[in-house]
This record gives C-alpha cells, sequence and structure tokens, in this order.
C-alpha cells in the first residue's frame, strides 16, 4: 500500500522501456500519465468537495443535506453538473466574447499546474522542483487575472465591480500569506517541498511557527474567495461577483475551479505547516498518501466550518485587517522566528 | 473579538453532531392537529339532502342537485369547487347528519384546473340508490299487498263491506 503509486509509475516505466522507447519518450509519456491523474484527482474532489460542503453546512444548521441522488446522495453533484452541461452557454450580446468564453477555459490551468509540484506521498510528487514553494506561489496568483479579466470582458457592472474586488483582495492578501510562508523557509532554509516535508519529521511547523499558521490560515481563506471573505461574489452586494454573466459550463468551470484552489490552498497548508506525508504519533502502518490527504480533508473541514460560522466581512473591514493586522503581524513573525534561528545557531555551535 | 470567533465555532460544531431536525416529508409527515380542515369527504349513503350546507357556505363552494324518485329525494349531484372553499367547516357544522366533512389529507395541488372542482356524485351511485329506494317501494308495497291479502282471510266480511 505505501508504494502503491511509486509502484505503478516504476511498472510502467519498465514496461515502456522493454517496448524499445528511448528514455526522454519515456519520461514524457510518464509525465503526462502523472499530470493526467493529478486532473483525474482535482475533478474528482472537486465534485467530492461541493457534496462535501452541502452536507457540513447542512449538518452545521442541524438539516440532512442531499441524500437523494445516488447512495447517501453521493451522486448529486454529478447530476448538478450534468445539468449544467445541458445548459445553454449565454454571451451577453455588449460581451467582449473571446475574453468571455477565454475565462472559464483558463481557470482551471493555475490549479492544475501548480498541483504539479504537490507532494501527495512519500516520493510522490509529479515535478520535484527546487523553487516549489515560489512557482506555487507566482502561479496561483495568476488566477486573479483570469477571473478580473472574466470581470471585465462580461461588459456588466456587476462582474466588473466583483472584478476589481478580486484585485483588491487577492493583492492585499498575497502579502500575508507571502510573508506567513516566509518564517517557513527561514527554518528550513529551501524552497523544495519535499525538503520542506522531510524538515519536519520530528516536529511539524504547526507548532514552531503557531502565528505563521494562523496568519496563512486566514489569508488562504481570503484567497479562496470563500466566507468570511467572499466579497468577491458577495451574493447580496454584487449577485454574483465576475461570474453573474456566465451561465451552463463555464459558470461549472468556475465552480469547480473554487474547489480546486481550496484544496490547493489545504495542499500548501498541509505541506508547510502539518508535517505533509509524514505520520503523527508514528503510525506508519497507514500509508504516507493517505496521511496526507486526511491531513489535506481536515483542513478543507476546517475552512467550511469556517464558512458556515462567520457572516462576510465589509469591504473597508478586510483591506484594515489585511494592511493594518495581518501584514505586520506576518512581518513581525519574521522577525521572531530569524531572531529565534540566530539564537539557536549561536548557542548550539 | 478572538473570543466571540471561537464561540462562534464551537456553536456551529455543536450543531454538526447534535441530532437533525428534517422531517423529510413524502416519507415522514408531521402530526397534524385534530381540527384541521384538508381536502371534504362525503358520504353519500348519509345525506339526506336538506341543503343546509349549500346555504351555510358562505361562498358557495357546494352545488347540490336532487331528483324525486318514489317521494324520495335522490342526490344526484353533489359538486365541490374547491378552489373557492376556505375552509371554514360550516357545512360540516351544519350537516345534521354528517354527511360532509374534513379530512386530513392537505395535498390538494393538481396538474389541471378542472381537477380541482371534486365530484363526489357518480352516475352509478345515483343509479344504486335509486334502484335501492324503486326495490325497497316495490318490497314494502308488496308487504302491504300480503298484509291486505292476510286481513282480507282473517276477515273476509270487512273486505267485501270494503270493496
Amino acid at each position: 500500500m505505501e508504494n502503491l503509486f511509486v509502484n505503478m509509475a516504476s511498472g510502467m516505466r519498465s514496461l515502456l522501456a522493454s517496448a524499445g522507447l528511448p528514455d526522454t519518450a519515456t519520461d514524457f509519456i510518464l509525465m503526462f500519465l502523472k499530470l493526467g491523474a493529478i486532473l483525474v484527482y482535482i475533478l474528482i474532489s472537486a465534485l467530492w468537495l461541493v457534496y462535501m460542503e452541502r452536507k457540513v453546512s447542512a449538518y452545521m444548521q442541524c438539516r440532512i443535506g442531499p441524500n437523494r441522488v445516488g447512495p447517501l446522495g453521493l451522486l448529486q453533484t454529478t447530476a448538478d453538473i450534468g445539468k449544467l452541461i445541458s445548459k445553454e452557454i449565454i454571451i451577453p450580446r455588449c460581451a467582449d466574447k473571446k475574453l468571455f468564453l477565454l475565462g472559464p477555459i483558463l481557470i482551471f490551468m493555475p490549479p492544475l499546474a501548480v498541483f504539479a509540484v504537490a507532494p501527495f506521498g512519500k516520493d510522490m510528487v509529479a515535478i520535484d522542483m527546487n523553487i516549489g514553494v515560489y512557482y506555487f506561489l507566482a502561479v496561483a496568483s495568476l488566477s486573479t487575472v483570469i477571473v478580473w479579466m472574466s470581470g471585465w470582458a462580461s461588459n456588466n457592472k456587476y462582474s466588473l465591480i466583483g472584478g476589481m474586488r478580486v484585485v483588491a483582495q487577492m493583492v492585499s492578501y498575497e502579502m500575508p500569506l507571502i510573508l506567513s510562508i516566509v518564517g517557513v523557509i527561514i527554518l528550513t532554509g529551501t524552497l523544495n517541498m519535499s525538503e520542506i516535508i522531510r524538515a519536519q519529521e520530528n516536529v511539524w511547523f504547526i507548532f514552531l511557527q503557531p502565528l505563521g499558521f494562523l496568519i496563512y490560515l486566514i489569508a488562504g481563506v481570503a484567497e479562496t474567495n470563500r466566507a468570511p471573505f467572499d466579497l468577491v461574489e458577495g451574493e447580496s452586494e454584487i449577485i454574483c461577483g465576475p461570474f453573474t454573466e456566465y451561465s451552463g459550463m463555464g459558470f461549472a468551470m468556475f465552480f469547480l475551479a473554487e474547489y480546486a484552489n481550496v484544496v490547493l490552498v489545504s495542499v500548501m497548508a498541509t505541506t508547510l505547516f502539518l508535517g505533509g506525508w509524514h505520520a503523527p504519533f508514528g503510525l506508519t502502518f497507514i500509508p504516507s498518501w493517505i496521511w496526507f490527504l486526511l491531513k489535506v480533508y481536515v483542513m478543507i473541514f476546517l475552512f467550511m466550518w469556517f464558512r458556515w460560522t462567520y457572516p462576510r466581512v465589509r469591504v473597508d473591514q478586510l483591506m484594515e485587517f489585511g494592511w493594518k493586522v495581518l501584514v505586520p503581524l506576518s512581518i513581525a513573525n519574521i522577525f521572531v522566528t530569524g531572531i529565534g534561528k540566530y539564537l539557536y545557531q549561536t548557542i548550539r555551535w | 473579538m478572538a473570543k466571540g470567533l471561537i464561540k462562534g465555532l464551537g456553536i456551529t460544531l455543536n450543531r454538526f453532531f447534535k441530532p437533525k431536525v428534517t422531517v423529510q416529508y413524502p416519507e415522514e409527515r408531521l402530526p397534524l392537529p385534530d381540527r384541521f380542515y384538508g381536502r371534504p369527504e362525503f358520504y353519500y349513503d348519509k345525506c339526506i339532502a336538506c341543503n343546509m350546507c349549500v346555504n351555510a357556505c358562505p361562498n358557495r363552494v357546494i352545488k347540490l342537485e336532487t331528483e324525486t324518485v318514489d317521494k324520495k329525494k335522490v342526490v344526484t349531484k353533489y359538486d365541490f369547487d374547491q378552489q373557492y372553499c376556505l375552509f371554514c367547516g360550516l357545512c360540516q357544522e351544519a350537516c345534521p347528519k354528517d354527511a360532509i366533512k374534513f379530512s386530513k389529507d392537505f395535498e390538494l395541488t393538481r396538474y389541471h384546473r378542472p381537477d380541482i372542482k371534486i365530484e363526489f356524485v357518480k352516475p352509478e351511485m345515483v343509479e344504486r340508490k335509486k334502484a335501492e329506494i324503486k326495490k325497497a317501494a316495490a318490497e314494502k308495497a308488496a308487504a302491504e299487498a300480503a298484509k291486505a291479502r292476510e286481513q282480507e282471510e282473517q276477515n273476509p266480511a270487512a273486505g267485501k263491506e270494503g270493496s
């Protein structure tokens, strides 16, 4: 079980090598398969998360939630997506047609690209990049542009306001998000995600960086545009923000991409703060990838818990909280971490 | 501030594990109060065609038509146009024989508008009733005839006198 996926990959490699393919072709095909597997994982987990969100929200409101379609309502999201696919895609007359249609096509690209560096288990990373964290932050922030583009192209005042809010919110919360990660990077001295996980073998960084984790958590919620920071699509204010004009599959793509982003932020939190695929309490008989996914889903549950507990904040509160509280705190965290590490080194050596 | 946030999380987590309040409607139903007025029910055999319910109804929902068969009234039509009914229950109160009653069935939706009107009396019911009355009348007549014959046998002189 532990090496299930690793063995599958090596088996595939030896199969392709025995078929007489050159090494580069084998590598190419294998990489293609890995990315395909990640794509399938993202899509299935997005479907599952919509169901999970509905169940969690229902349970927190003393309801039952979907339980009619399929066993325990598990096929509810599939049915919903099927319905959305069969619907007409309406393009507003004054919209910028090309950009409007490009939005939902591109929205899945940044999460998919970022998952390539996510370590799902021991030796289970599609591309072991030495600047993985940097790559993650750089590519993940691309989705801002795409959402803004869709908001602009819709040629609708609500979409435009939503798009501007995306930019404002993303830029303000990207700052504390990155600065909270810097603490971890100071401790490990590397940007490679596998290395960061290996450094957490004895103690998870949530215990060394509690403030950093807290800031990351709050900024992460804001980055995924979820309540209490869901101003981007605040229904009572701007209908659905940048997604107002989208119908059918276009809307479904944005909807699923939101959940892909939630998975992404949770994967990152697990990697940086929760010890990645390391088993707690020495429970190593459970495979590392199960541990990783377990931690990811605990994080996702945390995000859902926040969403169904807190009301939406106001725009000025959002900005004030981001710039006047989170950014100074994260800078202070870096400062303390730096001093701590310096002291540790001077005492030890 | 932080204290309130944590308290909120505690409340939602508490609800998460509490029993759910949902009543899954078509399978599960809440008990209805005793005085609930739902779809009306009409008992054809109890009705004596006294017209009390028709007069009691403030919206003139009920249409009652009768036919006299052998000196007895037979209800040939009892239409309840439910879309105008306000479920006041006055017809139920007015009825001396409890022939109209409100049941607890509240699922009154219909696919087509004409289906809302309830026509309680079916032609075969009328036929059956008429046949019953005629039969009863015939039996009665036969019984009377038999009685008369008996009397005649006992007292032939009186019978002759009478004729």
